[in-house]
This record gives structure tokens, C-alpha cells and sequence, in this order.
């Protein structure tokens, strides 16, 4: 009986502990994520380790960890490291957290390899990309990377004129005279628009523009009705359209329907929304050295350039797309998730599906801006 | 509270009175709405008097066989209502209409829109609608004055006469920005609104280029539309650079009339200049 | 196995009256101080109760997700809060409710150890529940009122089944089946998963316990069946409406991350919050668990119960959560798990501390009364070093509130942001309506179950799931008649200000935003199909509560019977063997 016991007793303990190990070497994908996608700590052997290492750091944000793997920490501090990777202006990658990363050996030798490091940060507005090629070099029998800091951007003493255009509205006051006159609503206008079928669904293009001598809050709904006019769907620009247009500014949009049907559809209820809103004519962005690089990996490369002189946190780029004919075929837009200095140029890329590539040939590119604290 | 409980007193007693009874009841079939006027009731003994319409009752405790006198604007709301006259055996119902007072002394002024470019034609709508000093709609035909007064100080006129209370028109807007004065006017009533003109699309848009440093200034000369008025500050101004390769473009607002900007000097480029779907002049930048 | 001499069998246990008069010392202060509040859920279950005070025959709740059914949770709780609410207010009446469960607990306990060791090991082990980890850490920081209500309950009716499964007799009978359908009305999870933990080893127990006369294996299984069919019958017919929601729409949502499921030895801050605070000084008493549990063979039942629910307690740190509960370790918490795992070590601790005191009398009770209060100290102040509210504590929601409920604001829809748990207390403030909520099993947009986030006002605190999440909602903004945003955390702003929203007016000296969009309709009600029928909601007023009161009357019935039976019962030889006596 007491041997049953005492069997047991170390047969239980021993699953236990066997239990305990295998969850812990071979975590469970819950158990994986709440770890920052690794179990446990590898030693890096391999250039690729070491990089993944460092990658695994920057995911749990265990910037002490990450600075202290380093092989050129003596070149920078952490903190230095730490704004690298957030940024040292706020912006988007302030708040964000390293989704996931791909790894990539581009060169390796017995003594060192070059590592590119694809790094997916999930941001406010979605997910953004950054690239940085790692030097790792060899140690005894560890390696180390060698992080390529890109320093602070230096903005030499300047004096910016600053515009000070900017609208207020003054809304009337209550009276019980039911003809009293309002302020109208800006006049915009759909100065095009297409619906295309994708993969993903049906996808309406377009422009639009403020013919009003007023700053317009716009938005523009669609909805879908098919061949016996029953709406199937309505779907808004959303993020996809700069909402803020100043006097005769243009802004594509560009609303999706997942998963529907263009060969359903008999017609299209375009709905614009336009307002009257307090608005300012600054920060003007310039958009400079825009490439529209064919395939493969088709895509609008520039650089913008704040010509103001207030610091632009978040930019949005949105990109127009059109054919020979001048149509739109498509729109695009990027954010850019670090800071706009004045006079800096900051680079941005928008992805360009590939089968619509061919057929480009021209483009437009829109920025809208924000501030902290201010407003699109 | 008071007013209330005297129309559900009113109801009751208009439903329980007998119409077609004897002549114990005189009055006119039909007075103007705010204007005096008398009953007349037979007979002896203490009554009630019920005068019952969709927005007002009245009720009064009279003396039978005496004058029931109403002052002016007692009854002020126009439409049918039915007179009771009811206790010491009476129990009589009679009908009385009310029409609208013939003096004008309101209107409602709807003009749209409140902000227009110049120089469109029946762009400026207007709206009246003609009541009387109690807020009774006008029906018989009115005629109505709509002045407009631009900027420069022209005023365009036109007099239509109402239509079941309403009178409306179409105007155009002049070919100067600023703001008309729009007046609707029924004889000695007025309603007076604002309408703004503002500049059309541009008409002209030409830029200079000049070198600056490593850059070109890019100037516009000063915007205006097709009728001379200024572009406002603010609006929108794109100038674009092509060079080989490459593109650079830049969105401007107007300040004081014109746009300017500083490009990278790529030596072959071509700009352009742009407001909204207007196209300005083109430069080719050889330097 | 030898015999071994009894220890001194005169010694007495620690009389009830005095546990139950040291946990009113112990956690009223901490009731009366409205501790709860700081924990993650106790809005929550407030919020529900604040929804049948007014409505309590309907449990469709328009408050959240622009409408969802309170009858996919089981009521009970949340009922009691609202019945004595007129007298204390919801808050204070939430605090009394669980301060009731806590009561109840220790004598659940008492009863329940009794079954496996003699009463003065079974009243260390109620001494021992007032000063539980696990319970101090889903009162105080978990906020789990339905978990730690419905485990007292379900405690309490264990004793009678196995009363009832050994000899018969109406009045264990009726007693642990109205006790079960009551505990099943407070929580599903704890008896769903206490039927394998708990009373599988009672019916062992109750099957092999060589205590007064066997029962015969036929009357065993049929007495056996005749109360699970009954039970089962009953619960069925209880939380009807609950079941039916259930199987019409079955919660089929992308899993969310919940850090009870993380590993505890990969993620140490994890698994000090999940594993250290609630086991505390329980985790010394381990190995005498496994030692004593394997030696004993009454105990092994318990043994086999309590170490399941403790692997299950360990969330991620092993395989056997999802080889267990497949699905469901991605829908349910682990830590409840862990609270059952302590209940069930009670027994043994009892056992233990009785054998150390008895040995070593002073010295023993001062080291167990030092560890017991570290860890409850540990488990009380960890909402204090571990806020759940994560600073939303001090958010002005009153304020909030006026402002939704003022100049027609409540037309429309709402979501906050970095809002955290006080979601639930605006909600309960506010006669606006909004598309987001805590239930996450009771929403059916499909915006929010298509993606693994929680509550939209954490939806960064969930990645990249929690911003598409929002993002979705925000896209069809003008569907739900969502106008306002209410902004705490300003790292939203740029998406906000990107998607069309502007800042139109703030509060509590700026710190809250309210950002709204034009052009957005007022909120319709959606005709959603998931709202239960009239005769559901009759149902859901009437039987769980209904349940608790004839649990309460059936109490009251004389058990005498019971009473002898337990004298009856010597204390098990092998009960009073001291671990150093043991030879072999």
C-alpha cells in the first residue's frame, strides 16, 4: 500500500515537473506570444540568433537586454538606441510595438555576416515596415550585432515664416425665426470616379474636390445597389481621403467593399459630406523626388519635405494613380511613422498592386498632416 | 394647465350641445383674425359661452339676452371654430371662422445660398412666406418685392406676387465679390439677409521662376477669377517640378494674392502650376 | 502500513462561530473601504445588476454593443446586488453580496474538508479560507464575483450529495440538488468544471470511504444517476435562456489573449500575478499536498482533483490546458482554475496545519499565522501594487456621463478610449449607448468578434488584433450612430484625427477629449436576432433567483440525520499520522 503511495506520489511529482518543461521549451502559441514570440533564450551561435535575439528584445522591449547584446554599444547610449527604434520626435512609432520580423542573411563569413532585418511594427494606423541591414561579428564563440544607428536628425538655426492663414467658424446663435440663415456647407464636387473589382472585393476610386473659397470637412460614403436597386452595402472613405481640403484642393478617396461583387452591382449612390471647419493653411509639405518604380515590387517612392516650421508628428501620403487617359486606376496611401523636421526630408513608399502597375503612368501625390495637439 | 382644462371643458361641452336648436345664439359667420367683435344671447338666466378652434378656446360665463363683447385679439388664430352656448336650458352651437388679418406683419425670408461665386446666373434663390401680425399665413395674394443689392451697389429687383402665401424668385450673382443685401419686402414689412460673393475659379494662373541658391522660386503672378476679383488667401495653389526620373510637387496656399515656393533646380525640368481642375502656364527650368 | 499511535484526540476543533466572526475582522474593513472597486470586474457585475434593477425582466441590454443579452451570464450575483440595491446602493450592495460569499466560503469549506479529514483539520482549513490567496486575489484584483459565489455553493452542497449517494434520504437530496441549480445560477464555468474536480472525487470518496456502512454498487450508481439527471434537469431549467443563447450562437469569436494563458516561468510577471499571489504561502505546503495525497488512499481523490485544476491553473506553463480543454482554453481565464486548486489543497493544508500545531504547537501557529497573513496581506494590497484599473481609477465618470446625458449627446453612440474597467461604471452612469463592453462572450458585432481584441477602450493594449478591431468599429461609424469618441489616452488622436473625428470639446481639466464626426445619423436600435423572446426573459427573472430562495428554504429543513451521521464518522487513522512518524 505505502509503496503504491509513495509511486504515485513521485509519479505524480514527476509529470509535474515533465509537464512544466515541455511547456516551457516547446511553449504553446498563447504561452509564445505573451513571451515576445520566444521561449527560451537561445545562445547565439549563429549570426541569425543573434540578430533574432536582438529582434526578440526590441519585440518585449527589453531595451537594457537588446543595448547590452550589442557589439558597437560604445558607439551610442541606450537611450540613443532606444529612440532609434521609437523615434526622437513623437509619432506613430512612439506608440507602436514590433508586431513580428523576418530575418535574412544577405552576406555571411567565419568572422562576420550582414543580416537584413525586416521589422513590422503594429501602429495607430496599421502596420509599418522598416528595414535595417544588422552587421553581426563574431566573439570567442557568440556572435554580436552591430546595430546601424541612424542618428537624430540635426535641424540647423533657421528662421520659417509661418503663414497664419486659418479659418474660424462662427456659428449662429438660437432665434425662433425658422427662415434665419445658416452658414452654408463648403461646395464640393466628385470630379471623378470608378469602381474596380479586386480580389478582395469591389473598390471605388475617385477624387474630390473643394470648389469653395472655405476650408471643407469632407467624407464620402457609397453605397452599392443592385440591378433592382436594393442597397448591398454601404461603405465610407474612412482614413482613405485627406478630410480637411482647403480652398480648391483635391483629395482622392478610396472606398472598399470586402468580399463584394462588381458583377452585382447595377449602380452606385455616391453619398460627399462636406462641413464648414475651423481649419489652418499650415504646415505646407513638399513632396520631393517622387519615383514611380515599375515592377517588380511597383511602388511611389519620394521624400517629403516640412517647409513649415512647426514639427508634423504623423504624416499621411496618399497617392493617385492614373492611366495615359488621365483615369484613375488607382489610389494608395502610406503613413509615415516618424516625425516631419522642419526642412527634413523623411522617405515614404506606397505599394502599387502589380497587375495595376502597367498601366500607370502618371500620379498625384496628397499629404495630410498632424500635429500633437492639432487636428488632419 | 388653465388653458388646457378650459379646451377640455370646451370639448365636453361642444360634445354634449345640440346643434339645430332654438335661436338663442347670434353672431357674425366670419371676422378677421385680432379683431373685435360681439355675440349676442337670448334668453334669461346664467350660461357658458364656449368658443372652440384647433389652437384656442375661450370660455366665458355670461347673462342670457345680454351682448357678449370679445376685444381685439381675443381671437387671433385663423380657421373654424365652433361657438356653445350652454346652461339655463340653452344648449346651442353656432360656427365661426376666423380668417387671417389682411395687414401683413411678418415674413419668413429663406435665402439660399449664403455664400456663391460671382457672376452665376439665377444663383441667388430667395423665399417669403406672408403672415399677419399673429402669425396667421396670408393666403390671398400679396405682392412681394425681393431686392437685391450687390457690392458695387446695383440692386436687381423683382415683385412676385404670393401664391397660397408663398412667393419666391431667382436672381443672379453680380460679377463683384463681397456682400449683397437681400431684402424681401410686403409692403411696410421687411426681411433683410445676407448673401456673400466670392471669387470664382481662377481664370489666369501664371508663375515666374527665378533662381534661388540651389533652388527656383516659384511666384505666381497675382490670382484672380474671370471677373477680376481676387483669389482668396488660403486657397490652393499646386506647383509641380517633372524632371528626368522624378517628380517633386507642392501644395500652397495664397497669402496676399499670390503663391510662391522654393524647388529643388533640377536643369531640364518642367513646372507647372495648378489650382483645383485649373491649369496655369508651364516653365521649362534649364539652369 | 503500520499502525502508529493517535495523537492527542482530545483536541478540539476551532470552533466556526470564531472563523466565521475572524474573516468579518478580516475582509468587512475591506468591503466596508469599497476595495473591490479597484478590481477588474466589479464594475462589470455592477453594471449588469444596475441593468436588472430597471429591466429585471428583460435581460436585453441596448448599453453595449449596441445591444447584447445579459442572459448569455449566469444572473445570480448580479440579481442580489439589485434586490438590496434600494437598501445600500449597488456599489455598497455588491460588497455585501460578495462579503456574504466569503461567509459562505468559510463554511463551504469546513463542510467540504469534513468529508476527508477529521473537524479540527477541517476548521483549519476554513481558518485557512479566510486567509486564501486565490480568494483575496479574485475578490480584491479579479473582481470575480460570479466564481467566488458560486464555489460556497457548490461546497456546500457536496457534503449532502455524498450524504445522499451513500444512504439516500429526501432532505440531502433535495438540499444538494437546489444547492447545485443555485451555484449553477451564480456561475456555469464552476460547476461545469467543479463536477470533474470536485465532485467526481466526493462520489469517489463517498464510494470507497470505509466510514460507517458501504453502499451497495447498484444503490451507488443509481443514486448516482438519479442526482445528476435531477441536477442536470434542474440547471437545464434554471439558465434555460442562457443554454438556448448558447447553442444558437455559440461563442465562435477570435480568441483573445488573456495572460493568465501566458507561461509562468517564460513570463515571470505573469506568473507572479496567476501562480505566487494566489497560492502564497500554499505553495510551501506543495509537496506535502503530492506526499500526503499519494500516501493516504481516501485522500487520492482529492489528490487526482486538485492536481488537475492545479495544471489547469498553470495556464500556459504546460501543454495541458489546451490538450484538456481544447477550444476552451482559448475562451476562459485560467486563474479560476487556480482559485479551485487552492480550494481543493484546503483539506491538506488543514490536515497540515493541525499536525504542525499539534507538534509544535506556539511556535507552528505563529509561522502558519505569519504566513497566512503574508499571504493574505499579498494578495489584498496586489491591487495596489498591480492595479487592474491601470490607473483609470481616478476618471472622472460623472463627468462623462453628464456630458453624454446632456443636450441630446445620448442620440448617439459612443466609445471610449483608455478608459480601461470604467467603461463599465459610464455605462452605468449614462443613458448614452455604446458599441463597446467588457462581456466579450455577449457581443455579437461582428466587427469586434471577427478580430481578437477586447474591449475597444484597451484596443492597444491588444496589438495589432485591437487596433483592426477599432478601426472596424470606426469604419462603420455611421451604421451604429457612433458620433463620440471619448478619448483618455491621447496616443489614439492621430487615428482619430485621420479617420475623420475631431476634438469638439474636453473635461476633467483636459484630461478627456470628446472627438466627434460629422455627418453621422443617430443610433437605431438593431433589430438583432439574438434578443431573447418575452417568455426568456420572464424565465431569467424567475428561476435563477427564484433558485437561491428555495436553496435557502430547503436549508432550513431540520437535518438532523446529517448531524449524527457526522459524530458517527471517527477521525481516519491515517489522519493523525505525523509525517515523521511515518515508517515503513
Amino acid at each position: 500500500m505505502k509503496r503504491n503511495g509513495v509511486l504515485l506520489a513521485l509519479l505524480l511529482g514527476a509529470a509535474t515537473i515533465a509537464l512544466i518543461a515541455i511547456g516551457t521549451i516547446w511553449p504553446i502559441p498563447s504561452a509564445l506570444a505573451f513571451a515576445g514570440g520566444q521561449g527560451l533564450r537561445p545562445a547565439p551561435t549563429t549570426p541569425e540568433i543573434a540578430v533574432r535575439n536582438l529582434a526578440d528584445d526590441i519585440k518585449t522591449r527589453s531595451w537594457g537586454r537588446a543595448y547590452g547584446s550589442l557589439a558597437n554599444k560604445a558607439e551610442f547610449t541606450q537611450a540613443e538606441f532606444q529612440h532609434d527604434l521609437t523615434g526622437y520626435y513623437q509619432s506613430l512609432r512612439s506608440y507602436a510595438e514590433l508586431d513580428h520580423y523576418d530575418v535574412r542573411p544577405l552576406h555571411q563569413s567565419a568572422d562576420d555576416a550582414v543580416i537584413r532585418l525586416d521589422l513590422y511594427w503594429s501602429t495607430m494606423m496599421g502596420t509599418s515596415e522598416s528595414t535595417r541591414d544588422v552587421h553581426v561579428v563574431r566573439n570567442g564563440n557568440r556572435w554580436e550585432a552591430e546595430w546601424p544607428l541612424v542618428k537624430k536628425p540635426v535641424v540647423p538655426p533657421q528662421v520659417i515664416p509661418v503663414n497664419y492663414l486659418r479659418w474660424d467658424v462662427i456659428y449662429p446663435t438660437g432665434g425662433d425665426d425658422w427662415g434665419e440663415q445658416g452658414v452654408e456647407a463648403p461646395h464640393v464636387r466628385i470630379i471623378d470616379m470608378h469602381p474596380v473589382q479586386r480580389a478582395e472585393g469591389v473598390v471605388i476610386l475617385g477624387e474630390l474636390l473643394n470648389e469653395d473659397v472655405v476650408p471643407a470637412y469632407v467624407s464620402v460614403d457609397a453605397t452599392l445597389l443592385s440591378k433592382d436597386q436594393k442597397p448591398l452595402g454601404t461603405e465610407g472613405s474612412f482614413d482613405k481621403i485627406m478630410h480637411v481640403l482647403l480652398p480648391k484642393q483635391v483629395t482622392p478617396f478610396f472606398i472598399n467593399f470586402p468580399n463584394a461583387q462588381l458583377s452585382d452591382v447595377g449602380s452606385i449612390r455616391m453619398t460627399p459630406f462636406s462641413t464648414l471647419v475651423p481649419a489652418s493653411a499650415d504646415p505646407v509639405i513638399g513632396i520631393d523626388s517622387q519615383h514611380l518604380n515599375p515592377v517588380p515590387n511597383p511602388s511611389l517612392t519620394g521624400n517629403l519635405i516640412n517647409q513649415s516650421g512647426q514639427v508634423v508628428n504623423v504624416a499621411h501620403v496618399l497617392g493617385t494613380f492614373y492611366n495615359k487617359n488621365g483615369q484613375v486606376v488607382w489610389v494608395a496611401d502610406e503613413y509615415v511613422d516618424r516625425a516631419l523636421l522642419p526642412q527634413t526630408p523623411v522617405p515614404f513608399k506606397i505599394h502599387i498592386p502589380e497587375d495595376l502597375a502597367r498601366s500607370i503612368s502618371s500620379e498625384r501625390t496628397v499629404v495630410a498632416t498632424y500635429s500633437t495637439g492639432g487636428s488632419v | 394647465m388653465r388653458a388646457g382644462l378650459t379646451i377640455l371643458a370646451a370639448t365636453f361641452a361642444v360634445a354634449a350641445a345640440q346643434p339645430g336648436a332654438a335661436q338663442n345664439l347670434t353672431l357674425p359667420s366670419s371676422i378677421a383674425a385680432g379683431s373685435a367683435f360681439t355675440v349676442q344671447t337670448q334668453g334669461s338666466g346664467n350660461g357658458t359661452l364656449y368658443i372652440v378652434g384647433l389652437g384656442q378656446a375661450i370660455k366665458r360665463d355670461v347673462q342670457l339676452g345680454s351682448t357678449v363683447f370679445f376685444a381685439a385679439g381675443s381671437l387671433y388664430g385663423a380657421g373654424q371654430y365652433t361657438v356653445v352656448l350652454t346652461g339655463a336650458g340653452a344648449n346651442e352651437t353656432e360656427a365661426l371662422t376666423v380668417t387671417p388679418s389682411p395687414d401683413p406683419g411678418a415674413v419668413s425670408f429663406l435665402a439660399r445660398p449664403s455664400r456663391l461665386p460671382v457672376g452665376l446666373q439665377d444663383g441667388i434663390t430667395g423665399a417669403v412666406y406672408v403672415f399677419d401680425p399673429y402669425k396667421n399665413l396670408i393666403t390671398k395674394p400679396e405682392n412681394v418685392s425681393f431686392d437685391l443689392t450687390g457690392p458695387d451697389g446695383k440692386t436687381q429687383t423683382r415683385t412676385v406676387p404670393t401664391v397660397l402665401g408663398a412667393a419666391w424668385t431667382e436672381l443672379d450673382s453680380t460679377a463683384h465679390q463681397g456682400n449683397d443685401k437681400f431684402v424681401a419686402r410686403i409692403g411696410s414689412v421687411a426681411s433683410t439677409r445676407v448673401v456673400g460673393q466670392v471669387p470664382g475659379d481662377p481664370c489666369s494662373l501664371k508663375m515666374t521662376a527665378s533662381p534661388a541658391g540651389q533652388d527656383v522660386r516659384l511666384q505666381t503672378d497675382p490670382i484672380r477669377d474671370c471677373s477680376g476679383n481676387a483669389i482668396p488667401d488660403g486657397t490652393i495653389v499646386t506647383f509641380t517640378e517633372n524632371y528626368r526620373g522624378g517628380e517633386s510637387t507642392v501644395d500652397v496656399p495664397i497669402k496676399r494674392g499670390i503663391a510662391q515656393v522654393e524647388m529643388p533646380a533640377h536643369p531640364g525640368a518642367t513646372i507647372s502650376v495648378a489650382s483645383g481642375v485649373m491649369m496655369g502656364n508651364q516653365i521649362r527650368w534649364e539652369r | 502500513m503500520q499502525k502508529t499511535e493517535p495523537i492527542d484526540s482530545s483536541q478540539k476543533p476551532i470552533p466556526l462561530s470564531l472563523i466565521l466572526l475572524l474573516a468579518v475582522a478580516v475582509h468587512l474593513p475591506l468591503m466596508l473601504m469599497k476595495l473591490p472597486l479597484k478590481s477588474y470586474d466589479t464594475n462589470f457585475h455592477i453594471f449588469f445588476a444596475s441593468h436588472y434593477l430597471h429591466h429585471w425582466f428583460n435581460p436585453w441590454n441596448v448599453k453595449w454593443y449596441a445591444g447584447f443579452s445579459q442572459a448569455t451570464y449566469p444572473p445570480l450575483p448580479q440579481q442580489w446586488i439589485a434586490v438590496i440595491s434600494p437598501l445600500f446602493g449597488l456599489e455598497m450592495g455588491y460588497m455585501v453580496v460578495q462579503f456574504a460569499a466569503i461567509l459562505l466560503l468559510v463554511v463551504g469549506v469546513y463542510r467540504f474538508s469534513r468529508l476527508w479529514v477529521s473537524p479540527r483539520a477541517a476548521s483549519f482549513a476554513a481558518l485557512a479560507t479566510v486567509f486564501l490567496g486565490s480568494e483575496s486575489f479574485l475578490v480584491y484584483s479579479a473582481g470575480q464575483l460570479g466564481t467566488t459565489s458560486a464555489a460556497p455553493l457548490y461546497l456546500n452542497a457536496l457534503p449532502y450529495m455524498y450524504v445522499w449517494v451513500r444512504e439516500g434520504g429526501w432532505r440531502p437530496f433535495l438540499k444538494a440538488t437546489a444547492l447545485f441549480a443555485a451555484a449553477a445560477a451564480a456561475h456555469h464555468a464552476t460547476l461545469l468544471f467543479g463536477s470533474f474536480f470536485f465532485a467526481l472525487p466526493v462520489l469517489a470518496l463517498a464510494f470507497l470511504d470505509d466510514r460507517g456502512e458501504k453502499p451497495t454498487v447498484s444503490g451507488f450508481v443509481m443514486r448516482t444517476l438519479v442526482i445528476v439527471g435531477v441536477t442536470t434537469a434542474a440547471i437545464i431549467v434554471v439558465l434555460l435562456p442562457f443554454w438556448i443563447a448558447l447553442i444558437h450562437y455559440p461563442v465562435t469569436q477570435t480568441p483573445i489573449p488573456h495572460p493568465s494563458r501566458a507561461n509562468y516561468l517564460l513570463s515571470p510577471q505573469w506568473g507572479l500575478n496567476y501562480f505566487i499571489v494566489p497560492y502564497g504561502a500554499l505553495i510551501l505546503a506543495l509537496p506535502f499536498i503530492f506526499w500526503r495525497g499519494s500516501m493516504v488512499p481516501k485522500l487520492r481523490p482529492l489528490l487526482f482533483g486538485f492536481w488537475v485544476a492545479f495544471m489547469l491553473g498553470l495556464g500556459g506553463t504546460t501543454p495541458v490546458g489546451p490538450i484538456l480543454l481544447r477550444r476552451a482554453f482559448e475562451v476562459i481565464t485560467m486563474e479560476r482554475f487556480s482559485y479551485w486548486a487552492t480550494l481543493l489543497a484546503l483539506p491538506f493544508v488543514g490536515l497540515l496545519a493541525s499536525e504542525l500545531v499539534s507538534r509544535y504547537r506556539v511556535k507552528a501557529a505563529g509561522a502558519l499565522a505569519v504566513a497566512a497573513a503574508f499571504t493574505c496581506a499579498l494578495a489584498v494590497s496586489w491591487s495596489t501594487f498591480h492595479p487592474a484599473d491601470g490607473g483609470t481609477l481616478g476618471i472622472d465618470s460623472n463627468a462623462v456621463a453628464a456630458w453624454l446625458n446632456r443636450d441630446g449627446h445620448n442620440q448617439y453612440r459612443y466609445v471610449t478610449l483608455g478608459f480601461g474597467n470604467q467603461i463599465a461604471r459610464l455605462g452605468r452612469l449614462t443613458d448614452a449607448d455604446s458599441v463597446d463592453g467588457e462581456w466579450n462572450s455577449g457581443r455579437m458585432l461582428p466587427e469586434l468578434t471577427k478580430n481578437g481584441g477586447g474591449s475597444l477602450t484597451n484596443s492597444k493594449y491588444f496589438g495589432a488584433d485591437g487596433l483592426r478591431a477599432l478601426r472596424a468599429i470606426l469604419m462603420h461609424a455611421s451604421h451604429y450612430g457612433l458620433k463620440w469618441v471619448i478619448v483618455r489616452d491621447p496616443s489614439y488622436d492621430p487615428l482619430l484625427a485621420f479617420a475623420g473625428w475631431r476634438p469638439v470639446d474636453n473635461l476633467d481639466d483636459k484630461t478627456i477629449v470628446i472627438w466627434a464626426k460629422d455627418g453621422i445619423p443617430p443610433a437605431q436600435p438593431l433589430n438583432a436576432p439574438q434578443m431573447p423572446p418575452r417568455w426568456q426573459g420572464l424565465m431569467w427573472g424567475i428561476f435563477p433567483f427564484g433558485s437561491s430562495i428555495f436553496a435557502f428554504l430547503v436549508l432550513l429543513i431540520p437535518d438532523k440525520r446529517r448531524e449524527e451521521e457526522m459524530e458517527q464518522y471517527p477521525v481516519h487513522r491515517e489522519e493523525s499520522l505525523l509525517p515523521g512518524r511515518m515508517i515503513s
